[in-house]
């Protein structure tokens, strides 16, 4: 993100107590947002691999609190929940992003001398290029593709628990769900005074007044 | 065009071509040899006044809700809301005015009415056209609605019969541009009920008709506006008799109606909770007295031509 806000001021916590969100979504974004930030799904070493991972996949926003990437991916995971549909050349998704976690890590060791998680930055991103380019050791890897881990459950996976999170929400300027109030004004530029305004140039203030009223 | 055409510039436009025809048609004023209070031509002008009331509160409401929806992107959108207040403080005037002569004042108002809700439905129009697809379904079910305009202009036009009614000398029998009122009445009213009946129509087959009772205000009010219509060119007693029947449940249907809105208001997601939505969304609960409104204008008409012996 870059250091301009598009929605200054918008916070869509506002709206939990207010008209826009009903009990389910409550429930949901409660429980979402205190998901325990310890691994209860990976172990340690595949946990401080995914850390790493989820670092390099998704830049967080500045000044505020990172949103629990690794943590509500480690909950989805327990919870057993999926898709519904996986790619026939992955494994289910458990067992996907254990032997990938594993691997990245063995990857790193074979390469650089240190696991995942202890490399600089470069290296990580270098050995990351790598196992999305399918330039990988077929002994590590087995059967499963590392181009096709990288796309369809890396990248899915992280950018899917990013953008459940209110931080994200509050960046893109996302309501939640629009239940039970949806919204009214449907045309090109229009806002109904419940939704996020986003700030146009030299009408940041006007924004950030309009935000401050979203409930 | 919300642009080139100031907010001040369209009022001035409005109030400048009302004054214009409020001038040129306005019923002379009879100072001397007034009709006694009680006279039955005043009593039927309060009852116009009671119609255009009606219809002009329908318009208030509905535009009101209907142009905050809209933000009132354009600032002219604030002029239906200003002439329908007017409407509506006129005609509670003429209703409680026991006078027998014409009002300089309501005359006016009337007049901005009319002259307001033509140039709306030229704004309506415009902005159906200027969407993509221009005179599409899409565009006549969820653009500006193509009648709304016309209520208001309606609204004026029986305010404006209501001061020719109240102008007429005793023993006269009362005409409005020449022609005999009950008669001329008894077509506004006519065609009105016919455009409020093409506009319940339109929306309601936008709603699919998911309800049966939808299909009422398309199917009894062009039945009593036929009617109606007869009675221009017959006004026997006989389909007086019927025609006031039909009439009196028009009104009936107008007023069950907000009823029917408000039950389809509270069947939106959150219901009556989520009213801030609801109401915008949901079937528009003034619009439905619409109905009600020119049923009564209708059934002064046939008064009049009971009165008058109009044949």
């Amino acid at each position: 993100m870059s250091a301009e806000v598009r929605f200054p001021g918008y916070d869509v916590l506002a709206k939990h107590d207010g008209k826009s969100w009903n009990e389910a979504t409550r429930r949901t974004l409660d429980a979402r947002m205190s998901v325990p930030r310890q691994p209860r799904f990976f172990d340690p070493a595949q946990w401080q691999t995914l850390c790493a991972l989820c670092d390099r996949i998704i830049p967080q926003p500045q000044g505020k609190e990172p949103v629990p990437l690794a943590a509500m991916l480690d909950a989805r995971l327990l919870s057993g929940r999926t898709d519904g549909f996986r790619r026939a050349t992955l494994p289910q998704q458990d067992e996907a992003w254990r032997r990938g976690l594993a691997a990245l890590d063995t990857e790193a060791r074979a390469r650089h001398g240190a696991a995942f998680h202890e490399l600089k930055t470069e290296d990580q991103e270098q050995l990351l290029h790598k196992v999305q380019g399918g330039e990988v050791s077929r002994e590590v890897w087995g059967d499963m593709s590392s181009q096709e881990f990288f796309c369809h459950r890396v990248l899915l996976d992280i950018a899917a628990a990013y953008y459940a999170h209110p931080t994200a929400w509050n960046e893109i300027g996302f309501g939640g769900p629009a239940s039970p109030r949806g919204y009214v004004r449907m045309d090109f530029d229009r806002r109904d005074p419940w939704e996020a305004a986003e700030a146009h140039q030299g009408e940041e203030e006007q924004a950030r007044r309009d935000n401050q009223r979203v409930r | 065009m919300s642009k080139n055409l100031s907010w001040e510039a369209l009022a001035g436009l409005a109030v400048l071509g009302a004054v214009g025809v409020a001038a040129l048609a306005a019923p002379r004023r009879r100072a001397a040899r007034a009709a006694p209070t009680g006279a039955q031509t005043v009593v039927v002008a309060r009852r116009l006044n009671r119609a255009a009331g009606t219809l002009a509160a329908c318009v208030l409401t509905d535009s009101a809700v209907e142009h905050y929806r809209g933000s009132f992107h354009n600032k002219s959108m604030y002029a239906p809301l200003a002439s329908a207040t007017l409407n509506l403080a006129s005609s509670l005037h003429g209703t409680a005015d026991p006078r027998a002569a014409a009002h300089y004042g309501r005359n006016t108002i009337s007049a901005i009415a009319v002259v307001t809700g033509l140039i709306g439905t030229a704004f309506h129009l415009y902005n159906i056209g200027k969407r993509t697809g221009g005179f599409s379904w899409q565009n006549l079910f969820y653009a500006a609605p193509i009648g709304a305009p016309a209520a208001l202009g309606l609204s004026g036009v029986l305010g404006a019969a209501a001061e020719r009614v109240r102008n007429t000398p005793p023993g006269a029998a009362p005409r409005i541009l020449g022609a005999p009122a009950g008669r001329m009445l008894a077509a506004i009213s006519s065609i009105g009920l016919f455009g409020s009946m093409g506009e319940a129509a339109l929306l309601h087959l936008r709603g699919a008709y998911h309800n049966p009772f939808m299909w009422a205000p398309v199917g009894l009010p062009p039945i009593a506006a036929t009617l109606l219509a007869a009675t221009v060119v017959a006004p026997t007693p006989r389909l007086r008799a019927v025609t006031k029947a039909s009439l009196n449940l028009t009104a009936l249907l107008g007023f069950l109606g907000m009823g029917f809105h408000s039950y389809g208001v509270s069947r939106g997601m959150g219901g009556w909770s989520n009213w801030g939505q609801n109401l915008l969304n949901g079937p528009p609960i003034p619009a439905p007295p619409a109905f009600t409104a020119l049923a009564l204008a209708g059934l002064t008409a046939l008064e009049l031509q009971a009165a008058h012996h109009e044949r």
